[in-house]
């Protein structure tokens, strides 16, 4: 446990950049609270949902007298708790707060986050409740009915007030690379998700304008939301965890640049082979392509940067987390980029290779970045410690050997299911029945994998219990420490 | 041709036009100057450079300032 100070000291007067850095958390504490705890609620709820699904792949028959434990609405119910409730929640905690840090500002409009909090989680629930009942849109990461993702949009306009309101009043003349990527995620996804609704929704498309407009957004929800407050995470935490700059501010600048220039231009290559204009396409795949240099630029600088300072994993839950979804995002992109080819897509095209693909971005980048955050931000937020590190290295290996477990067979199998799809000498029948031990693998990976949410459930329940008048804080950000007291 | 990949084509290159603007909005403001100190801006005197902070519990000090 860290050096104790007590939690109410009256006469304790602190250093200013201390005093100043605590008044800063304490002014994200109730919104950020109120986002991330109802993050790691939406996570363990997803990762079961998640399970239910996974069960149901090798094991048809498993639970359907009840349609709405049916295979067709469990498995959309699980991905919106776990992008709209789990990360998109997650990553607009880490986001407020982190914005906050980087502009030395207090966090403005509390009472309207939490409320934006209060009203993102009824929105989903309701949309939640709509999709298990048989109202989803059946648009995949839409299926939320327009009147509910409405109330994600009103959410959205309150933190990008937020976030520009922090930026006018910055303290810091220089704009961080991080505060460039929370821009790009927070000023561009609002009105992607506002249009792809209205487009989708409001009867504007149909038929392949649908799925064009369908793709376009879903690949940029972790394009253009989760991805650039992934990377503005990894490189605001990496530097402060080690006590080391980044190596490479030109290039960390570069990657942000070209991100912004190339990334919303990739979703169509989900498309491939379908009845689009072949430009169209063509504009998606080029795009994909190009991401190679963003992801180039920001795998070297998070290497180089973490060179000399490896041996720090052994001793800090973030950097272990973070570290780990840093490393994560480069192979994901890499592979990104190379299954936009069309001769590569032609094989996973409709396997389960894309599905494994996704996890490796959603779960192995962004969610292993995000627990990172939590870990260095909680603390800081609550004022006391986490309750074990055993628990947290538990969490730590339960969701990186279970997302490996996932990944690696998943791939496999999925490229061989293409191969065999592409061969019509061979009834597709028995390629079904041949992905049946992989599934089962996946199954074996989410039972990790949740059991790690479940601890991570049970350490954040620990975090948010009310502090009682004799408990003494840890050492968060703003308590001060003996030789940091002026007075 | 559907109007609506044109809608999409616009949405997209209006996104490409707005990173355009902020990066020449940065170049004269004098953002891409001096990036040794612009690495050096999140760290402070509370928070100096040389000073890891963060730690599982038990095991050393969160922190250092």
């Amino acid at each position: 446990m860290s050096t104790r100070a007590p939690a109410a000291e009256p006469t304790v007067t602190l250093r200013p950049e201390l005093a100043a850095r605590a008044e800063i958390d304490r002014s994200c504490r109730a919104p950020v609270l109120v986002f991330a705890g109802s993050a790691v609620f939406w996570l363990v709820a997803g990762s079961l949902m998640a399970l239910l699904a996974a069960i149901k792949m090798h094991t048809p028959g498993f639970l359907t007298s009840w349609e709405p434990l049916t295979f067709g609405r469990v498995r959309p119910v699980h991905l919106n708790m776990t992008i709209f409730g789990w990360a998109s929640m997650a990553g607009i905690a880490v986001l407020l707060w982190l914005q906050a840090r980087l502009a030395r500002a207090r966090l403005p409009f509390p009472n309207l986050l939490v409320a934006g909090g209060v009203v993102w989680n009824v929105a989903l629930a309701a949309g939640l409740v709509e999709i298990s009942i048989g109202h989803g849109t059946s648009v995949e990461w839409i299926e939320i009915p327009l009147f509910w993702a409405l109330g994600f949009a009103a959410v959205f306009a309150v933190v990008m007030a937020a976030s520009l309101t922090m930026f006018g009043r910055r303290k810091v003349v220089h704009v961080y690379v991080s505060q460039w990527y929370l821009f790009g995620a927070v000023l561009w996804f609002p009105f992607l998700y506002l249009m792809a609704n209205v487009l989708i929704h409001g009867g504007f498309t149909s038929g392949t304008t649908a799925a064009a407009t369908n793709w376009w957004f879903a690949h940029n929800v972790l394009g253009l939301w989760l991805t650039p407050i992934g990377l503005a995470t990894i490189y605001y935490l990496i530097p402060k965890v080690i006590g080391a700059p980044i190596h490479s501010y030109h290039l960390s600048i570069l990657g942000f640049w070209s991100l912004a220039l190339f990334y919303n231009w990739a979703g169509t290559h989900h498309l491939i082979g379908g009845p689009l204009p072949a430009w169209l396409v063509t504009v998606g795949i080029v795009g994909s392509v190009m991401m190679f240099v963003p992801v180039v630029t920001v795998g070297i600088n998070h290497h180089m940067t973490m060179v000399g300072h490896f041996h720090r994993l052994k001793d800090s839950p973030t950097l272990r987390f973070v570290v780990f979804g840093g490393m994560s995002y480069t192979v994901v992109s890499v592979q990104g980029s190379l299954t936009s080819l069309r001769s590569i897509n032609e094989v996973n095209h409709f396997t389960h290779y894309t599905i494994a693909h996704a996890h490796l971005g959603v779960y192995a980048f962004f969610s292993m970045v995000m627990f990172g955050a939590l870990y260095y931000m909680l603390p800081r937020l609550t004022g006391r410690e986490w309750g074990s590190a055993r628990l947290i290295k538990l969490h730590f290996w339960a969701s990186a050997l279970g997302i490996a477990l996932y990944w690696g067979p998943l791939t496999i199998g999925g490229w061989v299911q293409g191969l065999h799809m592409n061969n019509p000498d061979l009834p597709f029948l028995s390629i079904v029945s041949g992905t049946i031990p992989y599934l089962w693998g996946r199954t074996a990976a989410g039972v990790l994998m949740t059991v790690g949410h479940c601890v991570f459930g049970w350490l954040v329940l620990g975090m948010l219990q009310p502090r009682h008048a004799t408990e003494q804080a840890t050492q968060p950000s703003g308590v001060a420490q003996p030789g940091e007291v002026e007075a | 041709m559907s109007p609506v990949y044109w809608v999409v084509l616009g949405v997209v290159t209006a996104f490409a036009l707005s990173a355009v603007g902020a990066l020449v909005w940065a170049i004269g403001q004098g953002q891409m100057e001096h990036f040794s100190a612009g690495a050096r801006s999140i760290f402070d005197a509370g928070e100096p450079v040389g000073t890891p902070t963060d730690a599982f519990p038990g095991t050393a000090r969160r922190g250092e300032g």
